[in-house]
């Protein structure tokens, strides 16, 4: 088909209504008669308790009810976990806390009122009777005999153990030349959306039905989840996801406040609206990472890995959310990067503690892996003295020996891990770079060059590995007026999909990609979808647009042949025109109008189609004609629509390389970028500069893990950086320029030979950065930096080496 | 939280100690004290306005003291909560007679701070603990000092006052508006 | 996230918001710009009764120079200090300090007046207004008084200002000839405050040499202070690396040290140290 729109730099048709301040998020949805919900959230990290007196609270201004964990756990079924691995240990994670409070930020109870304010103001006048109990803090202690137990009834804090892994690692490890470990530390980070969490509920008696309009990922899994947990109707429940602003996985999720907004608005019979403030986001949204293991590498003298062993202690917080116990196994899947190691063993203990759940976060799993493996050979190259770049070279399965099994159990698609570092080489003329680095020793300077070859697992994936689905559908239209609907299961948040998907449909169907609407995120309009995340939308969702269109395109190429009365095979499709073989539409270049402009639509009936002696038909005549019925080959069904489910044979594998430079500040140990250079193959590309965003995005937060964001607990469990004055998410100001490039390695797992970008950046650049800066204290002997990399931490190596004696 | 500091009031050691056990006292002096009710032999109830600046909030809770020494130590605990969050505390008070009338105190203690202030405060947490340790030993002081019959010192708050007044007074002779 | 109830008046005069401050004392608070009253009152940690904005009272938004002084109103943004052209050529501190506040929308929004009268330990103006030995003009219904900087700063978030008091005007000495300026800041990565941060503003005699220095200190302890020892060490020296180096580790002498997530005390001791230097060469290098 013609590339009028695929692969051009195409701007996001969502922008305009978004820079505007148009588009519509849950808060902008205004109900009449709306009640406000407020919750009290405990304070204790673990409490048992006693009592909650809601008295007082029930008698403030404007509140309508209050409940509490007595009056709704009973009623609403227990939040769920998709993630099913042998013998996990499941609490019971109920919408409200009932008798015990397990992480600061649990809710206890909500208070409905007229207003927010109101709500809030009551929350105040809720006692709460605590019996603190001793808090788990430390997720390695967690796991220890003699710890306290979260969760009584399991006798310890481990929800479960899972070795995974393929190879002798044995006797990997035992024959190596070398033998290296190292402690690896993926601290807890959280997603920071920039809009909230966010629920709206109504319900309407008469029709028995009840709206949830939802700030989430996954509206269809959500509706089922909901369904289930207030026990009504699936079919009767409708979940709306207007605009959302930002999830990183965050979203991905079915929480307690949406179930218990949708039952509460059932109980009151009027609207229920609840919009998490950022303090509730910092406490009680999932975090992600949270992962504290231990690496073994054994390797040859030339730098080949022999085995690689990764134990580690996950922490997953107090209760599972939606994945929770399922990001370490990704973890596990990605630990042979994109190398060839012939024995892997991941050794996970899950671990309870007193604190919110971990679970998926941009990358969630993947960026563990990367960073381990990338450190392992970093480690590997310091050990032996070679290159970062030699060393990767030196394990890199080549080009042919594609599909290429790892002894994870995958199979990577495609992939060229070697054009890619070379093209980041020679952008960032590294040959140059370490000249200059080693002039810049030589004066004193502490410059670093840090390198990352990553892999990643995109396009989620097989149903066969999915919880609930790996598909994606699609249906497209074309209506009588020539307009084109596409209707998406899956549910962009920020990503653009809106825009490529149009791109696509307008490139298939031979139509302006101003007539093209793409619907997403109402699941009374869009067929069942599975939903945005794990970069799963374009390649999996999008193609099942494409294969729609193909199917739509198959019935109008019959229409067509039957009302210009020629054999189908003397029919050919350009330019948005089915033309009789040899008949040279004149202006064949031309993108036809839309046959109905609105200005001239008539009140009450359409058009006749005009075919009257034609030689070609355009798809807007076709989709009048197949409207109307009047003109169709005998049994064909009315209307031109057609509908796909796409199922994904495999993962894909996108790959690329990542080039930091950095500068220390001796003086303070501030720590300055000089370049930033990446070169990413994530496939087909659809867009570049929505491709170019997904990476931006990614790469800043990456950066925020590598060298700010931390959230941290104190030993009372009590959430010390609690709001973005104390969690540091990187301003523009801490961003170097990103110097972006590509490679194009198509996959042939979906026919668009798309791969999937989303998660790329935060995979692919933390071990880059970090690298980076370890590089510059190599001639302190420093071979690892935990994350974030403070500048203190910088300061004390320098500043004890420095007095210490010498360099 | 670890806090620790060490105080010097002119007075003497018994008369500090006196007024460290006199629930009176330390009602004046515990700032933003509202409240201290007995409830038992060394142990209170309170209400305490407590805060820096226009930062503040209000808890509810205990005071006890406890393996008292006169005059030398007391082990003073507290905890208290409120819509701000809780707080829970616990130090050594050691009182040294370094001359004639000049006592020092050292105190030690763990602060334990949960909730809102925990979470938003961390920057501050330690300097507000030792604001107010200081403000409570300067009125402690000054009250050690007029049981003596003498006359009340100019710590921060009369300071501040007759600043303000002089300033006033400058003004108004110079009949501005 | 949600404040507690509060009354609101945004009276039109002075006069007006000062009787209201009269009337409810304790009980009422002065809104400016809003950028610290706002939050902590979203936190319910300043939970006042009454908030008079004094966001009308346009007339306490200037920059003068009179009577050897720039004054600055209380209301003047801190954006109308970074982008004022003149102030660049007469007291280069205060655009420089303004610029490194925050972000773009602080910069707009928040007032000098409201970043003093709070008294953030980690806000900029304070060591700016404390290096060029400012007075700040109070009022209240019963009238006006100076208090200079040294008093103002009295701890952690607490200043000399009255309950009924509202700081009208901020008066700068306008600088000796031979004098440089600069301001030099580690931010909080999060936070946008100063870690760390000085302001130095250094006066060369005739020969070059340090006639005087003052040097305030912001984000190493409870309170932002003049670094005594160290304008000590520079009066009367030259002005070389190894001088300011020396006299630059007398930063944080006799303070009670700051400690948390971005610095711990030592490290904080060093960085006000390093910063001091910065500052302190960047404004002797500018003397003309």
């Amino acid at each position: 088909m013609a590339q009028k729109y695929v692969g051009q730099r195409v701007k996001r048709t969502e922008d305009p209504r978004l820079i505007k301040g148009l588009g519509h998020y849950v808060d902008d949805i205004r109900l009449p008669d709306t009640l406000h919900v407020s919750f009290l959230r405990s304070m204790y990290a673990h409490a048992r308790i006693s009592g909650v007196d809601v008295s007082e609270a029930l008698k403030a201004p404007g509140v309508v009810a209050v409940y509490t964990g007595r009056d709704a756990a009973e009623k609403i079924g227990p939040v769920p976990c998709a993630a099913a691995l042998p013998d996990l240990k499941v609490p019971d994670h109920r919408v409200l806390a009932t008798d015990r409070v397990y992480f600061v930020g649990h809710p206890i109870a909500a208070v409905v009122a007229t207003d927010r304010y109101a709500a809030r103001d009551a929350v105040d006048l809720i006692t709460v009777d605590y019996e603190e109990l001793p808090v788990v803090v430390d997720a390695e202690a967690a796991a220890l005999e003699g710890s306290p137990v979260i969760h009584e009834h399991f006798g310890d804090n481990i929800a479960y153990r899972l070795t995974a892994g393929e190879g002798d690692i044995e006797a990997a490890l035992a024959s190596a030349d070398r033998r290296l470990k190292q402690r690896i530390i993926n601290q807890r980070l959280a997603p920071v959306a920039m809009e909230p969490r966010g629920v709206l509920a109504r319900y309407l008696p008469g029709e028995e039905e009840l709206t949830v309009w939802s700030s989430t990922q996954i509206p269809h899994l959500l509706r089922t989840q909901l369904a289930l947990m207030i026990g009504m109707p699936e079919n009767k429940l409708r979940v709306i996801t207007p605009e959302v602003g930002g999830g990183f996985g965050s979203k991905l999720n079915v929480y307690a406040e949406e179930a218990l907004l949708g039952w509460i608005a059932m109980q009151l019979g009027r609207p229920v609206k609840w919009i998490e403030t950022r303090r509730e986001n910092m406490q009680a949204t999932i975090h992600g990472r949270g992962q504290v293991g231990e690496i073994k590498i054994g390797c040859r003298e030339d730098g080949t890995l022999t085995g690689l062993r990764y134990n580690v202690v996950a922490d997953l917080g107090a209760y599972h959310q939606l994945l929770t116990p399922a990001i370490p196994t990704l973890t596990g899947l990605m630990l042979s990067g994109c190398y060839k190691i012939p024995a892997i063993q991941i050794n996970v203990t899950g671990v309870f503690t007193n604190k919110v759940a971990t679970d998926a976060y941009r990358g969630a799993g993947r960026p563990e892996a990367t960073y381990v493996v990338e450190r392992a050979l970093d480690l590997v190259a310091a050990e032996l003295g070679l290159d970062v770049v030699e060393v990767r070279r030196r394990n890199f399965p080549k080009p042919d020996e594609f599909p290429f099994k790892t002894a994870t159990g995958l199979f990577y698609d495609t992939g060229d891990y070697e054009a890619a570092l070379d093209k980041a080489l020679a952008n960032s003329d590294y040959t140059k770079l370490r000249e200059e680095q080693k002039r810049a020793r030589e004066e004193g300077r502490l410059v670093g060059i840090g390198v990352s070859t990553y892999v990643e697992i995109c396009a989620l994936g097989p149903s066969q590995a999915m919880p609930a689905g790996g598909w994606e559908s699609a249906t497209v239209r074309i209506e009588p007026t020539g307009k084109v609907t596409i209707l998406t299961g899956a549910s962009p948040h920020g990503q653009g999909q809106e825009t490529s998907f149009a791109q696509i449909a307008a490139d298939e169907l031979g139509v302006r990609i101003g007539d093209v609407t793409v619907i997403h995120g109402d699941t009374a309009i869009v067929q069942y979808g599975i939903g945005t995340f794990g970069s799963r939308a374009t390649a999996v969702g999008g193609t099942a647009v494409y294969i729609a269109i193909e199917r739509l395109k198959e019935k109008a190429h019959k229409i067509a042949a039957h009302i210009l009365g020629a054999d189908a095979s003397s029919l050919a499709f350009s330019e948005g025109r089915y033309s009789l073989t040899g008949a040279q539409v004149a202006a064949g270049a031309e993108v036809p109008e839309p046959v109905v402009p609105v200005a001239q639509a008539p009140a009450a009936a359409l058009p006749e189609p005009q075919t009257e002696g034609k030689r070609s038909l355009t798809l807007q005549d076709i989709a009048l004609a197949a409207h109307l019925a009047k003109e169709l080959p005998p049994d064909m069904e009315p209307g031109l629509s057609a509908t796909y489910f796409f199922e994904p044979k495999n993962f894909t594998f996108p790959f690329g390389t990542h080039i930091a430079v950095v500068e220390i500040e001796r003086d303070t140990g501030e720590i300055k970028f000089q370049r930033y250079v990446a070169v990413d193959d994530c496939g087909r590309v659809i867009n570049p500069m929505l491709v170019d965003g997904q990476i931006h995005g990614g790469i800043v937060q990456a950066l925020g893990q590598a060298l700010y964001e931390e959230v941290v607990y104190d030993e009372q469990g009590q959430l010390v950086t609690g709001t973005l004055m104390d969690y540091a998410v990187p301003r523009a100001k801490m961003i170097p320029w990103l110097e972006l490039d590509r490679t194009e390695t198509p996959t042939p797992v979906n026919p668009l030979g798309v791969k999937g970008v989303g998660e790329a950046g935060t995979i692919g650049a933390t071990p880059a950065i970090v690298a980076a800066v370890v590089d510059a204290l190599a001639p302190f002997g420093v071979r690892h930096l935990d994350m974030p990399i403070k500048p203190e931490t910088v300061w004390r190596i320098v500043s004890q080496q420095t007095s210490g004696g010498g360099r | 939280m670890k806090i620790e500091g060490t105080h010097e009031l002119r007075a003497a050691r018994e008369r500090v100690w006196q007024s460290l056990v006199d629930p009176s006292v330390l009602q004046r002096c515990i700032p933003g004290c509202e409240r201290l009710e007995q409830t038992g032999e060394n142990s209170y109830s309170t209400i305490l306005r407590a805060g820096v600046g226009s930062i503040k909030g209000v808890f509810q809770g205990n005071v006890r003291l406890e393996d008292l020494r006169p005059p030398a130590h007391y082990r003073l605990v507290v905890d208290g909560k409120g819509q701000p969050g809780f707080l829970k505390g616990a130090g050594e008070l050691e009182l040294e007679e370094m001359g004639e009338g000049l006592t020092v105190i050292k105190y030690a203690g763990d602060v334990q701070v949960g909730g809102t202030i925990a979470s938003v405060g961390q920057r501050m947490i330690q300097g507000a603990a030792k604001m107010m340790a200081s403000q409570f030993f300067t009125a402690l002081e000054a009250e050690a000092q007029t049981q003596a019959g003498e006359p009340p010192p100019q710590h921060g708050f009369f300071r501040t006052a007759l600043r303000w007044l002089s300033g006033l007074l400058r003004r108004i002779m110079r009949g501005s508006k | 996230m949600i404040p507690a109830q509060f009354d609101y008046v945004a009276p039109v005069t002075l006069d007006e918001a000062l009787s209201l401050l009269a009337e409810h004392q304790d009980e009422a608070k002065i809104l400016a710009g809003g950028h610290s009253l706002i939050p902590a009152m979203k936190l319910r940690f300043a939970q006042p009764a009454l908030l008079v904005d004094i966001g009308r009272l346009k007339d306490l938004a200037y920059i003068r120079e009179e009577g050897g002084q720039v004054r600055v109103g209380a209301m003047t943004t801190h954006y109308q200090l970074e982008s004022s052209a003149r102030l660049r050529e007469i007291c280069p501190l205060l655009p420089e300090c303004a610029a490194a506040i925050g972000d773009v929308q602080v910069r707009n929004k928040g007032t000098i007046g409201g970043s003093l009268a709070h008294s953030d330990p980690a806000a900029d103006w304070p060591a700016a207004i404390l290096a060029l030995d400012a007075e700040m003009i109070v009022v209240s219904a019963v009238g006006e008084r100076a208090i200079p900087a040294s008093d103002f700063f009295v701890d952690m978030l607490t200043t000399a200002l009255a309950p009924n008091e509202i700081l009208r005007e901020i008066r700068v000495p306008l600088p000796p000839p031979r004098t440089g300026h600069a301001y030099a800041k580690l931010p909080h990565p999060a936070s946008g405050f100063a870690v760390v941060g000085v302001a130095a503003s250094v006066t060369r005699g005739a020969d070059g040499t340090c006639e005087s220095a003052s040097v305030g200190v912001t984000g190493v302890s409870v309170k932002a202070y003049r670094a005594r020892g160290v304008e000590l060490a520079l009066k009367g020296g030259a002005l070389g690396q190894q001088e300011i180096a020396g006299a630059a580790t007398h930063a944080a002498d006799g303070v009670d040290l700051n400690e948390d997530l971005a610095a711990s005390a030592d490290y904080r001791r060093h960085l006000a140290e390093v910063y001091a230097r910065r500052a302190i060469e960047r404004a002797a290098s500018r003397v003309s």
